[in-house]
């Protein structure tokens, strides 16, 4: 039963912090200056008519939220107006349509724009973070087992040197060797090879991943080697490894069976926690390698002033995490039995 | 980027130790943080002189000059406008700290505030705090710092509020966990209870302690601060109008440096920002040390070799009241603490004892006197930094001393096992209590197979008590007793000759403590083990053991029969010790406690360790150390001056 409840609890909050992102981004973007909607429609180089066809088709001949004309200046409006004629109520109508506007740049649905992108991020993400969570966290498991020796003092700085790196930079530097040697200048396949074999294809995808991969995984490792080697120091000082000493297992069953998955536990937290953090490097490498994913798509968006596409990523960006959260918290829950019976 | 390696636990004990600034002394990580900071902070504060150019004016400049390599008059080459690159460098160094330390100023006071109300005050208002700080948390930082940015004008000033804006989550978390814990001290209820102030309270009670808890995350907060702004100049959203390394490396990057070869304006930059961050993380890290020392050793670190010396002060039990044989034979064994720069802690001296088939020996003596390290020896179970330093330890005349790491893996648990204290640390919390038994019989008893392993587990668990459908619970599903039960079927599950019980019925209450020392009686009986009994309680071991152990810290005080023991001790530690105890067939007789505490083992007296305790001390006791006496031809052995002759 408590089980239960625990999953509702946590279903709940992440549907309020949700909630709270959707209210967030949307009072964001008209809040602040310099929204070029804005701008657009009050442009004396156009016609009235023009004005007002761009405020119709922006939405913008509506009134923000009952009571409220503008939020930027703060102009008071009718109250007596059905909320659901609401600038705010159709953003969150349009949502659950999984309409998000149009690109100003390109003039295409937003949402078509993050879906082709989406996957090319997960690409990019998923090998990336599956590589730094094995290296990181093999080499956190040798410096936390062989503490006190070189291997540990080793594998210490190399993780404090990895974590400070900026992600950026660390990619131009890759990329700068890269060039010189063969590898692909960045993007995601060799232009003009549309037609060619299937094999090719994914060989040449293979190919361009490399060093954005690589890059990803360095900055990444850094983190999960210095968070697994600590854990694993708290594990391997309880007693009950002391209790699996004694019944005679060796170092490599202790490890296996009694450290491991005791161990591994904070980590499952922080591959979620870290998705956040994940995206802010996806952005700077998928800028450095021109990878067309939604950090690029960021990039290209701050450039072009594009913002019905900066809200959509930020919108998906925020919600996967919120949602990735939501699923480590469940996956520690199935992991570490003591929570369930809390 | 990570934010997790910052939260610190919560520790309230040794934070404001004078000894701070030492420890950091001997910390070289965090030495080497602190002089690369110094360093940074130094280049950006004397940036006009150092800078060999004015990187603000362009004149002089030509297009031939775009690109040049590092040569003498620009030490590392100049950019994409002609400039030098190394005086842009060293400009640069201003920006990142001004945005690092201002706007991590501004999270670790929006932090702070957060963190100590929420923590102080507690109730609904800690509630909603808590859950808007949960909120941000999950929000991504950079996606909305770049959002904000974008939208606003990307000044310097408008970086340093929104990025110092976004980043207190993790502060306001951490500062409330700590507030949590000084809250509930002795000193500050007591300043509460004495009428003082919830403002008076935070000031001179909370704060203090919070601070240097608040300096370390600051440390982490500015690393991030940075990274961030680089990166936000790098993505072309940073102040126009000033010089930074991320704008650097975004103007290098988008303007051909790439395609040019020009690699010092893409390295300098970049690395400006390793060196700061680097520096800031080292220091951090150096510092968590400092604040929450952490003891850096494991049980899987090896253990140290038993070494021999000349054997020392003759003699050693050599009792013949048992006619069965002896499984166990401990002679003259002696056992160390190493550390690097305190001379050995001699922990346990000269102790020797034998132990027969089926015999019950109670180990007595106060806490801290060696009976655990004796224990843990026996097994080659001593910490990385115990060493046997001497003395034998002969399992059926194997000494277990001078066995390797694989062949001692053998012998624990098949032929001596270990019933620890406090069974809930002792059990594996993620794994069943069946499986973690199961596990035992599977290592050492090779021909079983699954089913018969699966059946001697639930004949174990009936052993002791405990019905079969517990098998597959885990440790925290048990009530303390249980768990105590389920640790003794453990340890008789590979059917060892010898099983050490260490205090194995503290903390639980009296009757579960009378239930399990009948039951490892009864064992005993029916199983023939010999069992060593580890424990406080006289009462206990006169009631069954055979022979007594009495150790005062770290020798042997006494051993006899548990007769001669009660009825005729000889060391004046004994007599004190029953004193103490209440003896029910002499229920007028007053109770007396051995006034002072026992010896600290890294300041053990010259003479007798019990000399400055004892009643009947005299001169010789505090100049020479006694020997162990042998009475009654090897039965009765004692460390007096006063049994001598």
């Amino acid at each position: 039963m408590s089980r239960y409840r625990h999953l509702l609890k946590k279903i709940g909050w992440s549907a309020f912090t949700i909630l709270f992102v959707l209210i967030l981004n949307f009072f964001l973007f008209r809040v602040l200056p310099g929204d070029p909607v804005k701008s657009g429609t009050h442009d004396p180089r156009l016609k009235k008519e023009t004005q007002e066809a761009l405020r119709v088709r922006f939405g913008l001949d509506k009134q923000v939220i009952n009571c409220f004309e503008t939020l930027n200046p703060i102009k008071l409006g009718k109250c007596d107006l059905n909320p659901f004629d609401t600038q705010f109520f159709i953003y969150l109508r349009n949502l659950t349509r999984g309409e998000l506007g149009f690109s100003f740049h390109t003039n295409r649905p937003v949402a078509d724009i993050l879906v082709e992108r989406l996957w090319n991020t997960i690409l990019l993400i998923g090998a990336g973070q599956v590589l730094a969570i094995i290296a990181g966290m093999v080499l956190g498991i040798f410096a936390a087992w062989k503490t006190r020796t070189s291997v540990d003092y080793g594998a210490l700085i190399t993780g404090l040197v990895a974590w400070s790196l900026p992600t950026f930079w660390l990619g131009i530097l890759l990329l700068f060797w890269g060039s010189n040697n063969g590898f692909p200048i960045g993007g995601r396949v060799t232009p003009g090879t549309s037609s060619y074999p299937f094999s090719y294809q994914v060989g040449d995808i293979a190919k361009h991943m490399i060093l954005p991969t690589l890059t990803y995984t360095i900055v990444y490792m850094g983190e999960y080697l210095l968070i697994m080697r600590s854990s694993l120091m708290d594990v391997l000082s309880e007693d009950y490894i002391l209790t699996a000493k004694a019944k005679g297992l060796s170092a490599f069953q202790i490890l296996k069976d009694h450290a491991l998955k005791n161990a591994m536990l904070p980590i499952v937290t922080i591959v979620a926690i870290n998705l956040g953090f994940t995206v802010a490097g996806a952005i700077q490498i998928e800028t450095v390698f021109s990878w067309p994913g939604l950090g690029g798509a960021v990039f290209e968006a701050i450039n072009r002033r594009d913002y019905p596409v900066l809200q959509g990523v930020f919108l998906l960006i925020a919600v996967s995490v919120v949602i990735a959260n939501l699923i480590a918290d469940l996956t520690y829950a199935y992991l570490d039995p003591r929570v369930q019976t809390e | 980027m990570a934010v997790q390696t910052v939260e610190l636990k919560p520790s309230t004990g040794s934070l404001s130790r004078p000894s701070s600034w030492t420890t950091l002394g001997k910390n070289r990580i965090g030495l080497v943080g602190l002089i690369m900071l110094v360093a940074a902070v130094v280049v950006a504060v004397f940036a006009s002189v150092l800078a060999p150019y004015d990187p603000k004016t362009s004149e002089g400049i030509t297009s031939s000059d775009i690109y040049q390599r590092p040569s003498s008059a620009h030490l590392l080459g100049t950019d994409d406008a002609g400039k030098d690159v190394l005086s842009s460098f060293i400009y640069g160094s201003r920006v990142s700290l001004i945005v690092g330390f201002f706007a991590a100023f501004i999270s670790i006071v929006i932090g702070g505030i957060i963190g100590i109300v929420a923590g102080f005050y507690g109730g609904r208002l800690e509630n909603i705090l808590m859950r808007f700080t949960d909120t941000m948390l999950v929000i991504p930082d950079l996606p909305l710092i770049i959002v904000i940015v974008a939208l606003t004008k990307p000044s310097l000033l408008n970086i340093i509020f929104v990025i110092g804006l976004l980043g207190w989550t993790t502060t306001a978390r951490l500062v409330r966990s700590q507030t949590l814990a000084v809250k509930s001290r002795k000193f500050v209820l007591r300043a509460r209870a004495i009428g003082a102030g919830n403002w008076h309270i935070i000031q001179h009670h909370i704060l203090p302690l919070v601070l240097p808890l608040l300096v370390v995350n600051a440390i982490l907060v500015i690393s991030l601060a940075i990274l961030e702004e680089s990166t936000l100049s790098f993505l072309g959203l940073g102040d126009p109008t000033v010089i930074s390394w991320g704008q650097m490396l975004n103007f290098a990057f988008g303007r051909g440096a790439m395609s040019a070869g020009a690699w010092w304006a893409l390295v300098a930059p970049g690395f400006g920002i390793v060196w700061i961050v680097l520096a800031l993380t080292l220091l951090g890290h150096g510092l968590e040390q400092v604040l929450n020392p952490r003891l850096e050793s494991h049980h899987l670190m090896p253990g140290r070799p038993a070494v021999q010396q000349e054997a020392m002060l003759g003699i050693s039990a050599r009792s013949s009241r048992n006619p069965k044989p002896v499984v166990l034979d401990i002679q003259n064994l002696s056992i160390h603490y190493i550390s690097e720069d305190k001379p050995p802690a001699r922990a346990v001296e000269n102790v020797s004892f034998q132990l027969h088939e089926g015999e019950l020996m109670g180990l007595v003596g106060e806490s801290g006197c060696g009976k655990t390290t004796l224990m843990m020896a026996l097994m080659k179970l001593l910490p990385a930094a115990g060493q046997i330093v001497n003395g034998k330890v002969l399992f059926n005349n194997q000494d277990l001393t001078a066995m390797s790491e694989e062949e001692i893996a053998d012998v624990r648990w098949s032929a001596i096992s270990i019933i620890f204290q406090g069974a809930m640390n002792a059990l594996n919390p993620v794994r069943t209590v069946g499986e973690q038994i199961a596990e035992a019989i599977k290592k050492h008893v090779a021909i079983y197979h699954e089913a018969q392993v699966d059946e001697r587990v639930s004949e174990l668990l009936e052993l002791v008590g405990i019905a079969e459908e517990h098998k597959d619970h885990f440790p925290h599903q048990y009530s303390g007793g249980m768990r105590q039960r389920a640790m003794i079927a453990m340890a008789l599950a590979c059917s060892p000759q010898v099983v050490i019980a260490d205090e194995p019925t503290t903390a639980l209450d009296v009757m579960i403590q009378a239930q399990i020392l009948e039951l490892l009686d009864d064992l005993r009986k029916k199983l023939g083990l010999a069992i060593i009994f580890v424990t406080h309680d006289l009462g206990v071991v006169a009631e069954m053991c055979d022979s007594v152990l009495v150790m005062y810290g770290g020798v042997t005080a006494e051993y006899a029969s548990v007769d001669t023991i009660y009825n005729a001790p000889r060391h004046p530690y004994t007599q004190e010790l029953l004193k103490a105890f209440p003896d029910l067939s002499k229920p007028e007789k007053r109770l007396s406690s051995i006034p002072g505490y026992p010896p600290k083992l890294d300041a053990l007296p010259v003479g007798c360790r019990f000399a400055p305790r004892c009643p009947l001390a005299f001169e010789r006791c505090f100049i020479e150390m006694p020997a162990l006496h042998s009475l009654n031809g090897g039965d009765h052995i004692a460390s007096c001056h006063l049994v001598e002759n």
